[in-house]
């Protein structure tokens, strides 16, 4: 009863809160929680019922771990299980970084009229497709009529089959990774600096700090905590790779296989043909604990350090 | 208001080289980037047939309107998904925001007692989702979403990821101290909300939005998904369908029904990059408004001091 | 004053909320209502949800009001037409027959929503009884062969459009290059024999790509494959069904020795192996020779569509696969709760030509004009309403084209006459036992295959590798399977 008493009396003390998060969380349990109770089908192996979908999951006969076991028997399973880690842990650290660092040098152009123009110039990779990048990364690096070949022609070198060598590849892929990204996500840096209190810079200014020991002792500290979450969110996607990255930029060409392949392409090329939903399903359940379990340990140390930029 | 800004200015000039360097970093990335979108402006106005003989140019042989003809010859569809489009991104963006920064402000106050469950709550949603079957069958059979407008603009109204930046907005951009001073003088939750802590974040808030609009403007696939009526179907969606169906044709062109219906009714490359200009084109335009939003957030926030 | 203030915004965001939340279970319910409401009621005509592939039309609720005068009175059931476009097709279909969404009849075939996989999943309706009941029409126009053919685990789940039955590999050449240099392709009958032609082009005409190929290309081989593009297969003139991996045959050894030298020696374009589309070559007749799938008159076709004139030389014979069988069929979903009006309409559509050629060219006098006994003429409206002809139904009820030879449909039915029954017709591999090697294979095969047959590697180097890394994945229990099963089919097929 007491208990019942306390319960209620702290909803009555957190009613505007509460009140604030009811969309939110009535979206989450429509849109999120209500639908993961289909990933019972990972076990499945997932049949018809005329009868609906909950009928055709009841019906569905039990598989155990079978639909997990075709992302782990092959050699496959190491490739794609590295290519999908590292060039992830490269976006996230490069990426990081060149963001940063070019919403620092746009918060600081004197001229704004030229930043501004900047800003939007970088913003528009994010509108082409990958397939439409595809077409570019293809117009350039064809062997027959690419411009890089016929620039490094024009200088005298052997022209290079780039869709056939492997060694150039983890680079390209991080280089239009990056071009594709990097005004995206600056933005959220620019904005992060702007909110900074301007009355920092002044006393620093009055201390006669340079404008680089200002970034350097003011910009960089404030912006640790949207630095610290975004990092931590994006370990969370760590084991979801760009589907569109590593499948129309490569052309998908076989001889690269060993380093594109990565989780994503390698769940569509194996189900295309049979379509099971209860591998696909099985593929994504996967997916998600890794990025869980990742996260939960860098959180809990994120935590111990700085308790505030911790995500809870 | 504009003295103030100017005197600021000055406090913050940076030294000429370093300037000089800034822009060089800025402007070669931003050149980068703007030069295949060029590029897509050039070849969509390319004359079909030099496109084939020469490939991608940046002069190309012949120039022609032939690709934007095309396109309009599909007239009131096109205008129809444009309008579908805006109707979706304004509505969404709107929609989204107000979720968002409720549902953010709200977890990050430390006085809100269950902040941790409902932050867990939204962040689980971010790395654990019921896949493609499940979800369908919630917008379609239980909400019964299927070819609205809202089955279009629900499904992206609330995203993890941005609450969890907005969240961190709030926290670094709004002091403790102005939410107290707010109380001390008798104001509510949401009084101190929209008064005292809006204002101060809204370079932040203009993020958010900003990441929303784009979101609706690009999405195709919950259109896809939702939408069989032709009328509700915006333009990315469109767009998309026109790809990936050309390149399904392609692809199985060993079938000979099919090898015909492609040559039939292939769209030429011109067109497509006709439309991919015709569908970027307004959002970059609208992209400046934005801006003009972070300068406005900060100079505001600049007076309340 | 600032509590009022509080409690009104309180109000005015609740109530947004809740017309959020009302609108939006508002708004579609009036979808589900029809499909199981009238189902047993004779007096009110039955509405049949159908879904089919191909981009959406803008003239198409126009037509489909008209079609729906048409057979309401016949059959008392009118039509509500969905087009889902190619490429969208497949995951579109999947999603909303996994989800249980209420439709009737629906396309499917070999190549867009697998028909067999999907009928052995429970998508579709049996129609055996159906067809025998409501389908009397379909049995006796169209090419049994495409009944028999189109068989699942002993019963029929769709019905297959009347089209062209075999598929004929033929090599196409650029007829102005041939006349040009004087070539002699009636010697042509083997990938070996075109060498002496594409060396005269490659030497005469440097910006021309001697052969247009891409990616997926393939040898003719004399086998029957058990899946598309996976190295297991019969021979053609298999006695014993004998599964065989292709990777050890010394035909497919001898092909791509072939292939490698003509990459070498520059016939073929060094980027191939990536190429998923030669349309360029095409467009500006860039190109020598190639290979297709042909169908009858097909070159008046390619001509015609490219604006100079293409022939072509027969590579195989026309064989009779499953996968041709299974080009274009129309069946009835598992859930419709109207199964016999469906068949119904699908009979009257396969057997009335002014039902089929509504559906495929549109309204008289709107889209398409009568100028002769079964001949027509697009008007300017058809760009409003032009459908896929082979995806819907029985191809020869159409009227012909104004360009069209009296005996077309005569030509197709020869040509159908002329298939030889590939040894697998018939026999549909059930993969639910071995999904995982399946998924495995095939990231194997998308590493090797394309380098491999386009000659893009070398074949003495990478054949044995390939070969290895596919026996990793599993190739060799899949065959074990297959074999299996065939062995099992043929007992209870007496072959």
């Amino acid at each position: 009863m007491r208990m019942a008493r306390e319960f209620f009396g702290n909803i009555n003390k957190n009613k505007v809160m509460l009140f604030m998060v009811l969309p939110g969380t009535l979206w989450f349990l429509f849109f999120s929680y209500l639908p993961m109770l289909g990933t019972v089908i990972a076990f499945k192996e997932y049949r018809f019922s005329r009868d609906g979908f909950w009928a055709s999951i009841v019906n569905s006969k039990w598989v155990g771990l079978d639909n997990f076991k075709f992302l782990f028997t092959t050699n496959d399973a190491y490739i794609i299980t590295r290519n999908t880690l590292l060039y992830n842990a490269a976006f996230i650290i490069v990426g990081l970084v060149l963001s940063v660092l070019m919403a620092v040098v746009l918060s600081e152009i004197v001229n704004k009229k030229l930043a501004k123009f900047y800003q939007t110039g970088m913003f528009l990779p994010y509108f082409l497709s990958w397939v439409v990048v595809g077409y570019f990364a293809f117009s350039f690096l064809s062997s027959e009529r690419g411009m890089l070949n016929q620039i490094m022609g024009f200088f005298g070198a052997e022209s290079v089959q780039w869709y056939s060598e492997k060694k150039y590849w983890p680079l390209i892929l991080i280089l239009v990774y990056l071009w594709k990204a990097v005004g995206y996500n600056s933005v959220v840096y620019l904005a992060a600096i702007m909110g900074i209190d301007k009355s920092l810079y002044e006393a620093a200014m009055i201390d006669g700090a340079s404008k680089l020991q200002q970034i350097r002792s003011i910009t960089l500290p404030l912006l640790r905590p949207i630095l610290t979450i975004m990092t931590l969110l994006a370990v969370g996607k760590i084991f979801y790779a760009d589907f569109g990255l590593f499948y129309q930029v490569p052309r998908n060409s076989g001889t690269l296989y060993s380093v594109t392949n990565v989780i994503d392409t390698y769940v569509y090329q194996g189900l295309k043909s049979t379509g099971e939903i209860g591998m696909s399903t099985a593929a994504g359940l996967y997916q998600s604990l890794v990025g869980f379990t990742l996260v939960m340990f860098s959180n809990y140390i994120v935590r111990k350090y700085d308790k505030d930029s911790a995500l809870f | 208001m504009s003295s103030i800004t100017r005197k600021e200015r000055d406090f913050h000039q940076l030294s000429k080289p370093l300037n000089v360097l800034f822009n060089l970093i800025a402007g070669i990335f931003a050149f980068l980037c703007v030069f295949p979108f060029l590029f897509v402006v050039i070849i969509s106005f390319t004359d079909e047939g030099a496109l084939a003989r020469d490939g991608y140019r940046l002069f190309p042989s012949k120039w022609s309107l032939g690709a934007y003809r095309y396109v309009f010859e599909s007239g009131d569809m096109l205008l129809r998904s444009y309008g579908v489009t805006i109707l979706v991104t304004v509505l969404g963006t709107i929609v989204s925001l107000l979720f968002m920064s409720f549902y953010a402000y709200a977890i990050s106050r430390k006085s809100f007692r269950y902040r941790n469950f409902f932050s867990f709550l939204a962040f689980f949603t971010m790395l654990f989702n019921g896949g493609l079957v499940p979800t369908y069958i919630v917008v379609t059979q239980l909400l019964h979403l299927k070819d609205t407008i809202w089955a279009l603009v629900l499904p992206l109204a609330v995203n993890a990821f941005y609450i969890m930046i907005l969240r961190t907005f709030y926290t670094t951009s709004v002091p403790d101290a102005i939410i107290e001073s707010g109380k001390i003088d008798g104001a509510g939750e949401f009084r101190i909300f929209l008064t005292l802590v809006l204002p101060l974040s809204l370079p932040g808030l203009a993020t958010i939005a900003l990441f929303s609009t784009l979101g609706y403007w690009n999405d195709w696939f919950n259109a896809l998904l939702y939408i069989d009526d032709p009328n509700l179907v915006p333009l990315q969606s469109m767009l998309m369908r026109i790809e990936t169906s050309m390149q399904f044709l392609l692809q199985n062109s060993q079938n000979s029904s099919l090898s015909i219906e492609a040559l039939r009714s292939m769209p030429q490359d011109t067109s497509r990059m006709a439309m991919v200009v015709l569908a970027t084109g307004p959002i970059i335009f609208a992209y400046p408004f934005f801006q003009r939003y972070f300068i406005q957030g900060l100079t505001v926030g600049a007076v309340k001091e | 004053m600032s509590k009022n203030k509080k409690r009104l915004s309180l109000v005015l965001t609740s109530m947004m909320a809740l017309s959020l939340a009302l609108t939006a279970c508002g708004g579609g319910s009036t979808n589900n209502e029809n499909a199981s409401g009238n189902g047993g009621k004779s007096e009110k005509p039955v509405e049949l949800i159908w879904y089919t592939i191909g981009p959406p039309q803008k003239d198409m609720n126009m037509v489909v009001d008209e079609v729906n005068k048409y057979i309401q009175p016949k059959i008392n059931a009118t039509l509500k037409m969905n087009m889902i476009d190619f490429g969208d097709y497949t995951q579109k279909m999947q999603v909303k027959v996994a989800s249980g969404e209420p439709m009737d009849i629906m396309f499917t075939s070999s190549w867009a929503f697998d028909y067999v996989q999907n009928a052995r999943k429970g998508a579709f309706m049996e129609l055996d009884d159906l067809l025998e009941k409501y389908g009397k029409g379909i049995k006796d126009t169209i090419d049994p062969a495409f009944l028999e053919g189109s068989k699942v685990d002993g019963h029929n789940y769709a019905v297959p459009a009347n089209k062209e039955l075999p598929a004929q590999e033929v090599w196409r050449f650029n007829k102005d290059l041939v006349d040009k240099y004087k070539l002699n392709i009636d010697k042509v009958d083997s990938l070996e024999s075109l060498e002496p032609l594409l060396k005269t082009i490659k030497e005469n005409e440097p910006n021309i790509t001697p052969y247009a190929m891409i990616k997926d290309y393939m040898p003719v081989l004399p086998f029957d494959y058990i899946i598309e593009k996976m190295p297991m297969a019969v021979y053609m003139d298999t006695k014993d069904y004998k599964v065989v991996n292709i990777l050890e045959t010394p035909e497919l050894k001898k092909s791509l020795e072939t292939v490698r030298k003509y990459y070498k020696a520059g016939y073929i374009s060094p980027e191939v192996a990536t190429t998923t589309s030669v349309d360029d070559l095409y467009k500006s007749s860039n190109w020598f020779m190639d290979r297709a799938t042909s169908q009858p008159m097909a070159d008046n076709l390619w001509s015609a569509s490219y604006g100079y004139p293409v022939v072509s030389k027969p590579a195989s014979k026309p064989y009779i696969y499953n996968w041709s069988v299974m080009g274009s069929m129309q069946a009835i979903s598992a859930n419709s709760p109207n199964p016999e009006k469906a068949m119904e309409f699908l009979n009257l559509l396969n057997t009335d030509p002014v039902l089929r050629n509504m559906i495929d060219s549109g309204i008289e006098g709107v889209h398409y004009e009568k100028v002769g006994e079964n001949r027509m003429k697009n008007l300017p409206e058809s760009k409003n309403y032009d459908m896929p002809t082979f995806s819907l139904g029985n191809i020869m009820l159409n009227y012909l084209n104004e360009e069209d030879p009296d005996d077309k449909w005569e030509i197709f039915k020869k040509f159908n006459a002329s298939g030889v029954n590939a040894p697998l017709l018939g026999f549909n591999f059930d993969t639910s036992k071995v999904s995982s090697e399946i998924a495995a294979v095939q990231n194997v095969k998308e590493e090797f295959w394309a380098p491999l047959m386009t000659g893009t590697v070398d074949p003495d180097e990478y054949l044995a590798k390939a070969n290895q890394k596919f026996k990793a994945a599993g190739l060799d229990k899949i065959i074990a399977e297959a074999q299996s099963q065939i062995d099992a089919w043929k007992a209870a097929n007496n072959k």
